[in-house]
């Protein structure tokens, strides 16, 4: 077992809660029309965005109902909110019951996207992604 | 197994893995039979120096939980930018002691 239930379980809902925290942050401060803060090491140092900037915005556009924006912005934002959703209350579940579907899961699905022909697919996605946030100017 | 065995394996190894898991280990490789010294000696493990350069320069995609074996935080590292640029310095900390640690668990399958 490459993982301990506590251990992946803490790390989920720090995350998420963090995550929340962070978009919240982010609206409220887009609100006062300024830019935001921004974290992303590749773009503060090399000017370029990262696969995955614009993903908060993405977020909050898709909490208005602005799909289609939000799958322009960046498609990952798509992924982050599902996890964003769903994981804290099925790990909640996981605690109260006692049991460990969530970490099941998990292992199931790193060894998925081990396999050669996944990986190679998500490396792709990822790489499309990062050149479209490049030519987009995030 | 023989001390001459093991103490060449832990001079050659003993970078592999934190410093208070060696002791245990030696006296583990002391205690088990000779026939697994071929698939012992030859257990490839991965160099802590390593995963730090990649998580110095590429930490912030998560590369460095990949090179390590950990996809799925790996995953998490790169959809967030490295954790909000967090995790990334955190990591660059704590990845060569999560790395001895994978190699300990990669050693430990043939040690009992």
């Amino acid at each position: 077992m490459s993982i301990s239930r506590n251990k992946l379980y803490g790390i989920i809902l720090t995350a998420c809660f963090a995550g929340a925290v962070w978009a919240w942050l982010q609206s409220s401060n887009s609100m006062q029309a300024n830019k935001g803060l921004n974290v992303c090491f590749l773009k503060n140092i090399f000017n370029i965005p990262c696969p995955s900037c614009g993903a908060t915005r993405s977020l909050l556009l898709l909490i208005n109902g602005q799909v289609a924006e939000a799958l322009y912005l960046n498609p990952i934002g798509f992924i982050i909110a599902t996890i964003i959703f769903i994981a804290p209350i099925w790990v909640l579940y996981d605690i109260v019951f006692k049991e460990k579907s969530f970490l099941m899961f998990y292992i199931k699905l790193e060894s998925g996207i081990k396999k050669p022909g996944v990986a190679i697919t998500l490396i792709v996605f990822i790489l499309i992604n990062w050149i479209w946030n490049i030519k987009k100017g995030i | 197994m023989d001390n001459q065995r093991v103490d060449m394996f832990i001079l050659s190894n003993g970078k592999f893995f934190e410093s208070h898991q060696v002791n245990m280990i030696r006296e583990r490789l002391l205690a088990i039979d000779d026939s697994k010294w071929v698939i012992i000696s030859t257990i490839q493990f991965k160099d802590p120096t390593t995963s730090l350069i990649v998580s110095i320069l590429a930490g912030s995609l998560g590369i460095d939980r990949f090179l390590i074996g950990d996809s799925g935080l790996g995953v998490g590292k790169l959809l967030t930018c490295g954790g909000f640029g967090i995790w990334t310095i955190v990591d660059w900390f704590q990845i060569q002691k999560a790395t001895r640690e994978k190699n300990l668990e990669k050693i430990q399958q043939f040690l009992f």
